[in-house]
């Protein structure tokens, strides 16, 4: 967009104690003049309000920052720093001059999201197994099978969709594109991320005997202050991915430590708490069976659909759970629905004086906070 | 709330915004003076800087209660390295791991301090802003308080809402090619206020224009094979993406197409594809060019046999593809008599033609909308354009879906901030003290 | 004195929201209440239909109730009032209540 009006009309002849500090910059205004407007100009009494930032501003968005007004489709199009256009090699790209730190990491391409959509709802494969494919973390691929279907769900209602824009944004960003047939496809994201555990941010000293082996088993342990394993329970475990399998048949038999409010699971070692565990497993049968290729892709196969057995018949509980406790009621002749909680009003659910915080339904004899300072009064949760 | 949030050039903030002037800030931003200044100055300044860009629009006391000490952060785990090692190599020696066959690379850093302002990331309008829904954090605010944003299908109307993980999150695509398009000159203004007079004027009247737009031409061979060049032409120049045609050219390119475009359907004998819709013409003209398409092939091997009928199996096509014979015909007759038309239906060619109608489609002319059309981004957008990983959009639907909370890892972190650790660690500096 | 099943009005101006209390059917509707055995929430939802395009659209009130407790007090023959017979009748805990008049 060219500069508000004004900036047009200035020249450098008629205001030459504004512009004398910048004389380098002002032939390449005065030349954009056109010469009517400059008469216009000249029988102005007011002064031009154009300050020398701003003069300064609309110099540079047509010189060095006319790069950025428009993108070329395909390349990222950010402001460069002076590192940056020094050592013009192909890092990865940096929105911010100022901040090493930040990368505009790459989206997916629509075809990776179609393909995405196809793999998980009419391949039916799992999301762990996609996830594993693509190299894509397994919230996203259930947040983009989520909005695929709603895009198609928007399309055969003939909801508009912000196509060009949807165009313009993937040629500005990087975007991860889907594999030709026969290539392989480039990974979009680490995903066996291990979040750090706040328990590890203690820095303990913890004298071992240098005979003994000392593992992330036993670091969990002494993280979460829970006593050492007894010998026997120890030499059971050879690798600590040997816990996985229990732990994942029942997430319950985590050993619990502390009492009251103090209680706590016992830090389990990073082997158990990635997203795929079964990828350690994987390569453990990789190393101690290099030649049998066949035997040790079947054994992960074997073990991974345990594993989503496992969790499936989980979630089918919960939900049947859930459904259960929920009647709905469609009354003839009423507008409205009804669903109808069971819920339990005892000493447990309400406290032993009957008012606990947390007790279902509202209160009697406890102040309302619903206008207090630093409460939050607007929703914290929508349900889906 | 008082928008505090222009973007004045003499104290060149830094703000969540893609205007020109906060692009410029941003160019010549220096890091504030450290030298001879106390630390409790650095901290103040350094936190000054960064909460113009972070939550500007949050007041000071509700960020403080927002704020928190603890950041997350994770660490990429290699599989190989987890499977070699059950940990006795680390811990080894004197705690400090063996010396061959440990971990020798040198991992990097986490950027822990930049992830201060990570709360302010989970609100509502600041992650509209993120998803590149909306040009400004205030504007998302505005979009939000205006109910045009929904968490999770309902009506959400609080920018404050702070998103939890899997929350996904839908603005109206209207507004926000509104937000992202660039804006309409005065020319067009102008000629939406007509459209709206003209529309209210003639509501009751009867519409007198239809016989205008059917002209017999006299010589209908010529005039198809001209219109179709003419066709091409108009096709190629609006899919170049030469930068030198000015976007006023490139629409006059396109209202020229869009006539061309009507005159060729106005021969096809379906006369009622002329007062329809954009999408029945479009899916029409892709008939009459699969058509020809299928034809065309047939034709080089015998020239008997001008409708290839076997080629579309459905009976409705077929209904159609009779519907439209004389184009289909008068083509294939230009293309036995003279030379040039056979150049005119090369592959790459009807590729272009394609490209251009879609796009007509997706994109077209309308003055009602309250951006310039065709759609196009509004300049700057792409110095501004990125979208964090916490963050999973379909910019189709303008809906995102809020994956999980932004993480630090080793060498980046997520939040996006223009700042480096040198502003960011004093600016956590002051918010770890309690003063309030 | 009766005891009786009713609904006591919380929540703010324009915002109702009722416990399902047991009370002595003379005391105030704000008072202290022998026991609370559910919630009503009169405010209609609208369901998001945001997966399931097939579910009913029609908007939902939420009701929660502990039935046990629900059917011990109608043992002992505590009375619900009529708003609470309805949902209670909804819940299939009482028989539902036979309108006065019959529809022409």
């Amino acid at each position: 967009m060219a500069p508000r009006i004004h900036n047009r009309r200035v020249s450098n002849a008629l205001l030459p104690y504004l512009t004398s500090s910048q004389s380098s910059s002002t032939p390449s205004l005065s030349s954009t003049c056109p010469s009517s407007q400059l008469f216009l100009r000249q029988f102005s009494a007011t002064a031009a309000p154009q300050t020398r930032l701003r003069r300064q501003m609309f110099q540079w968005l047509s010189t060095e920052g006319a790069a950025l007004k428009h993108h070329v489709p395909g390349e990222t199009n950010y402001l460069q720093g002076r590192a940056d256009r020094d050592s013009d090699s192909h890092e990865a790209p940096r929105p911010f001059p100022g901040n090493r730190n930040f990368v505009s990491e790459s989206v997916l391409s629509e075809e990776l999201r179609n393909e995405v959509y196809v793999r998980v709802v009419e391949k039916k494969k799992s999301l762990r197994a996609v996830s594993v494919e693509l190299g894509i973390d397994m919230k996203r691929i259930a947040a983009v099978v989520r909005l695929v279907e709603m895009e198609r769900r928007q399309q055969s209602q003939g909801k508009p969709l912000a196509l060009p824009y949807a165009r313009a944004v993937h040629e500005m960003i990087p975007t991860t594109p889907l594999a030709q047939e026969g290539e392989r496809q480039t990974f979009h994201e680490p995903i066996n991320d291990l979040p750090a555990h706040p328990l590890t941010g203690a820095q303990i000293f913890y004298p071992v005997p240098e005979s003994r082996s000392f593992t992330r088993v036993d670091a969990g342990r002494v993280f979460s202050g829970a006593p050492t394993l007894e010998k026997a329970v120890a030499d059971k475990i050879s690798h600590p991915s040997d816990l996985v399998d229990d732990i994942i048949q029942n997430p319950n038999s985590i050993e619990w430590v502390g009492k009251g409010e103090n209680a706590r699971q016992v830090l389990q070692p990073a082997d158990v708490r990635i997203p795929h565990p079964q990828l350690v497993k994987l390569e453990l049968d990789r190393r101690a069976f290099p030649n049998e290729r066949r035997t040790v892709a079947q054994r992960h196969a074997e073990r991974v659909e345990k594993q989503e057995a496992a969790e499936q018949q989980r979630r089918e509980r919960a939900q049947a759970r859930r459904e259960k406790s929920v009647q709905h009621v469609e009354p003839e002749g009423s507008r409205f629905d009804y669903r109808i909680q069971d819920a339990k009003f005892t000493k447990e659910t309400t406290g032993a004086d009957g008012r606990a915080p947390w007790a279902p339904g509202r209160r009697y004899g406890v102040p309302s906070d619903d206008r207090k300072r630093g409460v939050v009064k607007i929703p914290t949760r929508v349900e889906a | 709330m008082r928008n505090r949030a222009s973007t004045s050039l003499s104290k060149g903030k830094i703000r969540q915004s893609w205007s020109k002037y906060n692009l410029y800030n941003l160019q010549r931003f220096r890091n504030p003076a450290t030298a001879n200044r106390t630390f409790f100055q650095q901290k103040w300044s350094a936190k000054a800087v960064s909460r113009a860009y972070h939550g500007e629009q949050v007041r000071e006391g509700q960020w403080k209660r927002m704020f928190s000490r603890r950041i997350r952060s994770v660490i990429p785990m290699n599989t190989s390295d987890l499977a070699a090692d059950d940990g006795s190599k680390v811990s080894a020696g004197r705690g400090s791991g063996l010396k061959e066959g440990g971990p020798t690379q040198r991992s990097r850093l986490i950027p822990y301090t930049q992830m201060a302002f990570a709360p302010l990331e989970r609100r509502l309008d600041v992650a509209i802003f993120r998803s590149l829904f909306a040009s400004s954090t205030r504007q998302a605010r505005q979009f939000v308080i205006h109910g045009a944003v929904t968490v999770n299908g309902q009506k959400m109307r609080h920018p404050s809402y702070l998103l939890n993980p899997g929350d996904l999150f839908q603005v109206d695509p209207d507004r926000v090619m509104y937000a992202t398009g660039a804006p309409k000159t005065a020319f067009e203004r102008r000629e939406t206020r007509q459209l709206k007079q003209k529309s209210e004027d003639a509501e009751g009247e009867a519409e007198g224009e239809e016989a205008e737009a059917v002209e017999k031409p006299k010589d209908e061979k010529e005039g198809i094979r001209d219109s179709l060049k003419a066709l091409m032409a108009q096709a190629k120049t609006i899919m170049s993406t030469d930068k030198e045609i000015l976007p006023a050219k490139r629409k006059q390119e396109l209202r020229g197409f869009q006539k061309a475009v009507r005159r060729v359907l106005s021969r096809s004998d379906t006369s009622t594809v002329l007062t329809d819709s954009l999408e029945t013409q479009f899916s029409e003209l892709t008939l009459l060019l699969k058509a020809k398409r299928a034809e065309k092939k047939p034709a080089k091997e015998s020239k008997k046999d001008p409708k290839g009928e076997d080629t579309t199996p459905s009976a409705a096509k077929k209904s159609e593809e009779t519907a439209s014979g004389a184009l289909s015909e008068a083509f294939q007759a230009a293309a036995e008599g003279g030379e040039v038309d056979t150049s005119e239906l090369t592959d790459e060619e009807f590729d272009i033609l394609k490209r251009a109608l879609t796009q007509m489609r997706d994109n077209p002319i309308d003055n009602s909308k309250p951006y310039a059309t065709p759609w196009r981004p509004r300049d700057y957008m792409s110095a501004f354009a990125f979208i964090p990983r916490y963050l999973e959009v379909n910019q189709n639907i303008c809906a995102a879906v809020y994956l999980r909370h932004p993480v630090a890892r080793p060498g980046s972190a997520e939040v996006p901030t223009p700042f480096g650790e040198s502003i960011s660690t004093p600016a956590y500096g002051w918010y770890l003290k309690r003063r309030w | 004195m009766v005891l009786r099943i009713r609904l006591a009005r919380f929540g703010n101006k324009h915002d109702p929201f009722y416990n399902i209390v047991i009370a002595q059917a003379r005391s105030a509707r704000g008072a202290k209440p022998l026991e609370v055995i559910g919630t009503y929430n009169p405010i209609p939802k609208k369901p998001t239909n945001l997966y399931d395009e097939n579910a009913s659209a029609r908007p939902y009130k939420e009701i929660s109730l502990d039935r046990a407790r629900a059917k011990y007090w109608l043992g002992v023959g505590a009375q619900p009032s009529d708003p609470v017979w309805k949902l209670m009748s909804m819940a299939g805990l009482v028989e539902q209540k036979p309108t006065t008049f019959h529809k022409a």
